[in-house]
C-alpha cells in the first residue's frame, strides 16, 4: 500500500475563497447572511434560512463542542492511507445549532466524548492552505 | 383525506436477475433478464408494455456512465427491450430513490396515459475500492471535508450513529439483533447474496470495524443485479397470472435540510416523517396495520431511524423495539423479511419494494408472514432524499 498519495487540498471557488483567505491568516470566518444573520456552512449562493443573496463572511469564536465522532479504519481516502486509524469529528460551533465543521484527530477516538469542548488550532498543508482543526480539551 | 386513486394501480409481476459480486454479463443484459422475468411472471407480452420509468443513478460520483454497462436508462430499454413499438410514456428521475420513479409510474397509470409500466433498478459494482476518494483536489462542498480525511458515506453514517448511541444509550449488541435477524431472513431467500451464510451474534460482534461504531456487517453488500416490477391499472390487474399488490399510498421526503454534506442524526424524525406521514394520510392506514416493514438498510442504523420516524416506536426507542423477537418473521412487526440490503445485496431499495409486494400477495415462500395484508417499503436514508410505498392485498 503506497503511503505517499497526495492529500486532497481545497479547490476554492469565488464562494469559498474568503474562507481560505481567512484561514491562511489564522482567522476562522464563516459565511453569514446580512439579511437574517444565519451562518451558512458550506457557503451558499442563497441563504439557507431566508434565501437572501446578500451574504458575506464574519469571524467566529472558534469555540464549540464535539457534535459527533467516528473512527476511520479504511484506507480509502487518498493521502490518509498511512494515518488510519484516525478520528473524524464534527464540531458544532457555539454561534449556531448545527453549524458543523469537520476536523481530524489522530488515533482511535480514545478520550473523545460528545459535547466535550474543543479548541481551534491551525494545520498548514500543501499549496499554502491552512486547515482550521479542532482538538477536544478537558 | 384518503387518496382518490387508492387501490387503482397494482404491481402484477416481479423479475429478478442473478445477484452477484461480479456478473458474467453486462448490466444491460441483467436488466433485460429482470424485465422479461417480470413480464413472464405476470403473463403480459413485452409488446403490451407502453410505459417505462427508472432511477438510474450511480451509487457514487465518478462511477462510469456507459448505458447498458455502468447503468441502464430508459433509452436502453426502448432500444433493446422488444417492448411496444411506440412507448406512450417514460420518465427517468434523478432524485428520491427508486420509489420516486415508481410513483411516476403510478401517476401515468392512474391518469390513463398507458396500460403497463416497467420499473427497474439496475446496480453496477465498479472495480476497485468501493467509493474510494482518489483525487488530490477537493472542490465544491467537499473542500470542507475531504482535506480533513472525511469523504466516504460510511463516515457520515458513523457520525450520526455515534450520536444516536450516545443520546439514547444504544450499544452494538443491540444492533446485533437487527443484523442477525436480517441474515436469518436472507437464509430463507434463494436470491440473496448471503443465502447460504448464517451469521451469529458472535460473528457480528467480532466483525471488522469500518468507521466506528459501524462495522463491516453494518454496511450493505455491494452487488451487481437488477430487479424489475410490472405495474398496471387495478382493472387489468385482476385478470393476470399473479395476485395483485395494490398501491395504497406513497410519500417522498421534501423537508429542507441544513446541508447534504453533513448527515446529522437530529434530522431523522422530521425528514423521515415527511415521507411516512403522507403515506399514512393517503392510505388511511397506520403503523398498527402493517404486517411487514421493509426499511432501508444501506447502513444498519437507517432501519432504526425509519422505525422511529414512521411511528412504529417512539424516538430513541428503536434499539429496544428490535429486541425480544419483535421484528422476527413470527414477531409483532417483521422487518426486512428478505434480508435487506445488508444480506440480500445493495439494490438501492428495489429489493425492499419487491419484498413488500411478495408479502402482501402471499408469495414470500418460507419467509411468508402470516396474514400480511399491508407492507410498507421505505427507501433511502431517512435524513436524505427518500421515498416509500405502501402495498395492500386488497384494493
Ligand atoms: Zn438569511
Amino acid at each position: 500500500m503506497p503511503d505517499t498519495s497526495p492529500r486532497p487540498v481545497p479547490a476554492p471557488d469565488p464562494l469559498t475563497q474568503p474562507f481560505w483567505d481567512a484561514t491562511a491568516a489564522h482567522r476562522l470566518e464563516i459565511q453569514r447572511c446580512a439579511a437574517c444573520g444565519y451562518y451558512n456552512h458550506p457557503p451558499k449562493r442563497l441563504c439557507d434560512q431566508c434565501t437572501s443573496p446578500d451574504l458575506g463572511y464574519a469571524e467566529v469564536s472558534g469555540r464549540g463542542k464535539v457534535y459527533s465522532f467516528t473512527v476511520m479504519r479504511q484506507t480509502s481516502i487518498a493521502g490518509f492511507e498511512d494515518k488510519v486509524p484516525y478520528t473524524t469529528m464534527l464540531v458544532e460551533l457555539e454561534e449556531q445549532p448545527q453549524l458543523l465543521l469537520a476536523a481530524t484527530v489522530p488515533g482511535a477516538g480514545d478520550g473523545i466524548a460528545i459535547n466535550q469542548p474543543v479548541e481551534l488550532w491551525w494545520e498548514p498543508i500543501e499549496d499554502g492552505f491552512v486547515l482550521p482543526q479542532f482538538r477536544p480539551i478537558a | 383525506m384518503t387518496w382518490a386513486s387508492r387501490g387503482k394501480t397494482a404491481v402484477v409481476g416481479i423479475g429478478t436477475s442473478k445477484i452477484s459480486r461480479k456478473a458474467e454479463k453486462p448490466l444491460g443484459l441483467l436488466a433485460l433478464d429482470a424485465c422479461r422475468a417480470a413480464l413472464e411472471d405476470a403473463g403480459v407480452k413485452p409488446e403490451e408494455v407502453d410505459g417505462l420509468v427508472t432511477y438510474p443513478d450511480q451509487p457514487f460520483l465518478g462511477a462510469g456512465n456507459r448505458d447498458g454497462e455502468d447503468l441502464v436508462t430508459v433509452n436502453f430499454l426502448i432500444d433493446h427491450g422488444g417492448l411496444a413499438k411506440d412507448i406512450k410514456w417514460y420518465s427517468q428521475i434523478s432524485s428520491g430513490m427508486i420509489p420516486s420513479a415508481f410513483i411516476e409510474g403510478v401517476h401515468a397509470l392512474a391518469s390513463g396515459t398507458c396500460n403497463y409500466v416497467l420499473v427497474w433498478r439496475a446496480m453496477h459494482l465498479p472495480q476497485g475500492t468501493y467509493g474510494a476518494w482518489r483525487s488530490n483536489r477537493a472542490g465544491g462542498d467537499t473542500q470542507f471535508t475531504a482535506p480533513f480525511g472525511a469523504a466516504n458515506p460510511f463516515q457520515w453514517h458513523g457520525l450520526a450513529y455515534q450520536r444516536y448511541m450516545d443520546t439514547y444509550g444504544a450499544k452494538r449488541e443491540h444492533m446485533a439483533t437487527l443484523v442477525t435477524n436480517s441474515r436469518r431472513n436472507a437464509n430463507l431467500n434463494e436470491a440473496a447474496y448471503f443465502y447460504s451464510q448464517p451469521m451469529s451474534f458472535e460473528d457480528y460482534m467480532n466483525a471488522r470495524m469500518i468507521s466506528d461504531p459501524l462495522s463491516l456487517f453494518d454496511c450493505d453488500i455491494p452487488v451487481e443485479g437488477c430487479i424489475a416490477l410490472l405495474l398496471t391499472t387495478g382493472d387489468r390487474a385482476t385478470g393476470l397470472k399473479q395476485k395483485p399488490a395494490y398501491i395504497a399510498g406513497f410519500g417522498q421526503q421534501a423537508t429542507k435540510r441544513p446541508s447534504l454534506t453533513t448527515y446529522t442524526m437530529d434530522d431523522h424524525m422530521i425528514c423521515g416523517g415527511s415521507t411516512t406521514s403522507k403515506i399514512w394520510e393517503m392510505s388511511g392506514l397506520g403503523p398498527k396495520d402493517i404486517g411487514a416493514a421493509q426499511l432501508y438498510d444501506g447502513f444498519s442504523p437507517s432501519t432504526y431511524y425509519w422505525l422511529e420516524a414512521a411511528g412504529f416506536c417512539g424516538r430513541g426507542e428503536a434499539w429496544q423495539f428490535v429486541q425480544d423477537g419483535r421484528i422476527a418473521l413470527e414477531g409483532e412487526l417483521p422487518v426486512n423479511t428478505f434480508g435487506g440490503s445488508l444480506s440480500e445485496g445493495r439494490l438501492h431499495g428495489m429489493g425492499h419494494l419487491a419484498e413488500a409486494v411478495r408479502q402482501v400477495t402471499g408469495r414470500a415462500g418460507p419467509r411468508q408472514v402470516v396474514d400480511c395484508h399491508a407492507s410498507i417499503a421505505l427507501d433511502g436514508s431517512p435524513m436524505l432524499r427518500n421515498a416509500g410505498i405502501l402495498f395492500t392485498s386488497e384494493p
